[in-house]
């Protein structure tokens, strides 16, 4: 993370606008159906260990890869242009 | 995963209490307030390597930053403390079990401060599904015959008999029974009556009607007692003549809303002096009005609450064109002059119409019949209108940052605004203006559609829906918000 980076990252947390972008997505991946996907991806690799446990971590690897390949092009566009947009219009204040 | 803890964060809060992840919590994970935001935004780097990650997180025992790049463990073997609070999602890790425990009491904490940060930076409260209630549970174990509702499923359809020119109800009526929120809200049986049992409530008679359609019965219904009661409350629009089914929808909603204020208590009654009720949930929005002076160009501005659009076809074009026309500035003229607080006179001025608040369902009338002191007549003209509608461009706040310019301004509006509806129901009026015919199309599931024609229910298609001539446009909100409910 550059210095620039860095600054954009806090301010966007000192106002909220990280939160309120954290919202938007969250909901846009439930509207979409993704995170009833991921859900279910969850319980695949639970249901495959059925004797043994399960761990945090072991989900996070088994589970990303493919969660990240089904979060749609039109959500990850949205979200970019509405962060940039948002970033170029606080820049000079 | 364990889902009840574990030893060592049991240990930890019999020493400690829930305190330190309350703290921990609500500055770093879920800001509670605008100096927390300052801490959060400030400090969220890991003390060992500088880097803003991969998973931060938080020693429970000293509130020593690191991440889960081998950090936290390293800080772990060192000082010898175990839990570790995750400041993206507030989760617990605890190094000697290598997982996240998961506690019921830390978890309803991390809730609160959920709603409260969604409070306080005015955004919607996080999704919370639904969990039966010690009754409800009950209910459920006793009642044991369960409906599965498959997205082909035709429950919830059901023809209506023709009691004589009664198609201008009918098609109101399959309309209502299809609008999504007015459904959940009968059949979740929300309607607490006063009036209970003395047969003159319209909202119980409407209670009962939808359970009537969704029965899973399919022969057609016969709407004597609801015609009778209406010809009660709304007597300009008894008769069997052919009436119009814009007026019978206006009608019915007025002759609903008052019969819900009956039931509810005064206090009740008003939220910052709107009525509350379900109508008023679901139909009311707010029509703001700026009217411009010409020549100190001084703004009086008043908002209304509305329950439906009416809306001019001028000839062949689109309802986003129709809402185009509807919401642009409009020069007043020298015949229509209005007193200008300002300047104390009567001058010239401009006048707009936006949309201040939406409703949940958006209801547009197209105003096809035309009725003036020489002629009466109705205009066929084909006026196009979307299945997806986003109303963004007629908002009020939208028009002002237009207005004013994007480049002074602050965050752009509706950035985190959603303002989209889909088509869920249209009505439509065959035939000449005294030899008419009223039907509707209703959506049942998300792009399955029907055509209601009084007793008769049958498959139409999307394109068969926008290809017809709409008379009256029905819409709901795609995305609900979810209000906070902070005390
Ligand atoms: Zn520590
Ligand atoms: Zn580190
Ligand atoms: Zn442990
Ligand atoms: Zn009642
Ligand atoms: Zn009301
Ligand atoms: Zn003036």
């Amino acid at each position: 993370m550059t210095v620039n980076n860095t600054i954009a990252h806090q301010r966007l947390i000192l106002s909220g606008d990280r939160e309120r972008f954290k919202e938007l997505l969250r909901k846009r991946l439930i509207e979409c159906g993704w995170r009833d996907q991921v859900r279910m991806l969850c319980r695949d690799v639970v249901k495959e260990r059925e004797n043994s446990d399960v761990s945090f971590d072991m989900l996070v690897n088994r589970v990303t890869p493919r969660a990240r390949a089904l979060v749609p092009d039109t959500v990850k566009k949205e979200l970019l242009q509405k962060i940039k947009t948002h970033l170029l219009t606080q820049k000079d204040q | 995963m364990n889902d009840n803890g574990c030893i060592h964060l049991s240990n930890f809060k019999a020493a400690k209490g829930t305190n330190p992840y309350k703290i921990v919590h609500a500055f770093f994970v879920s800001c509670t307030s605008f100096e927390a935001r300052r801490y959060k935004a400030t400090s969220c780097l890991c003390f060992a390597c500088g880097q803003p990650g991969p998973r931060m997180h938080s020693c429970l025992h000293c509130i020593y930053f690191a991440c889960y790049a081998g950090h936290i463990q390293e800080h772990s073997k060192s000082k010898k403390h175990f839990l570790y609070v995750d400041l993206s999602y507030g989760n617990v890790y605890c190094t000697q079990c290598q997982d996240y425990i998961y506690d019921r009491e830390l978890t309803e904490i991390a809730m609160s401060h959920r709603l409260k940060e969604a409070k306080s930076l005015g955004i919607s409260a996080p999704f919370m599904p639904w969990l039966p209630n010690t009754n409800e549970a009950l209910a459920l174990r006793r009642l044991r015959k369960r409906r599965l509702i498959s997205p082909h499923t035709t429950i919830g359809l059901r023809g209506l008999q023709n009691l004589g020119s009664t198609c201008f109800m009918n098609c109101i009526v399959q309309t209502l029974i299809h609008t999504p929120l007015l459904r959940d809200y009968f059949l979740g049986e929300k309607h607490k009556c006063k009036a209970q049992g003395t047969g003159k409530c319209l909202v119980c008679e409407v209670s009962k009607l939808f359970q009537e359609f969704y029965s899973g019965a399919k022969t057609p219904l016969t709407l004597h007692r609801l015609l009778h009661l209406i010809w009660t409350h709304a007597r300009h629009l008894a008769g069997y003549e052919q009436q119009d089914a814009h007026e019978f929808f206006i009608a019915t909603l007025d002759v609903l809303h008052r019969h819900c204020m009956n039931g509810v208590e005064d206090t009740e009654k008003k939220e910052n002096g709107r009525c509350n009720c379900i109508i008023d949930q679901i139909f009311t929005g707010g029509l703001q009005s700026d009217v411009v002076c010409t020549s100190c160009s001084g703004v009086s501005t008043t908002i209304d609450p509305f329950w439906d659009i009416s809306l001019d076809v001028a000839g062949p074009g689109s309802l986003q064109a129709c809402l185009e026309r509807f919401t642009r500035a409009e020069h007043l003229g020298s015949a229509a002059k209005i007193k200008c607080s300002k300047c104390r006179a009567y001058r010239e001025s401009t006048k707009q119409l936006t949309l201040e608040t939406l409703p949940i369902v958006a209801s547009f009338h197209l105003k096809r019949f035309e009725h003036s002191s020489q002629i009466d007549r109705k205009i066929s003209a084909f006026v196009s209108f979307p299945a997806e509608l986003d109303m963004t461009p007629f908002m009020s706040s939208h028009r002002r940052a237009v207005d004013v310019g994007v480049d002074n301004n602050n965050a752009p509006e509706g950035i985190f605004e959603d303002n989209r509806y889909s088509l869920f129901a249209v009505v439509n009026h065959l035939g000449s203006l005294d030899a008419g015919h009223y039907t509707a199309y209703v959506r049942q599931m998300k792009g399955s559609w029907f055509k209601c024609d009084d007793h008769m229910i049958t498959r139409a298609s999307l394109r068969e829906v926008l290809d017809s001539e709409g008379y009256l446009l029905f819409y709901h909100k795609t995305v609900l918000e979810y209000e906070c409910d902070v005390s």
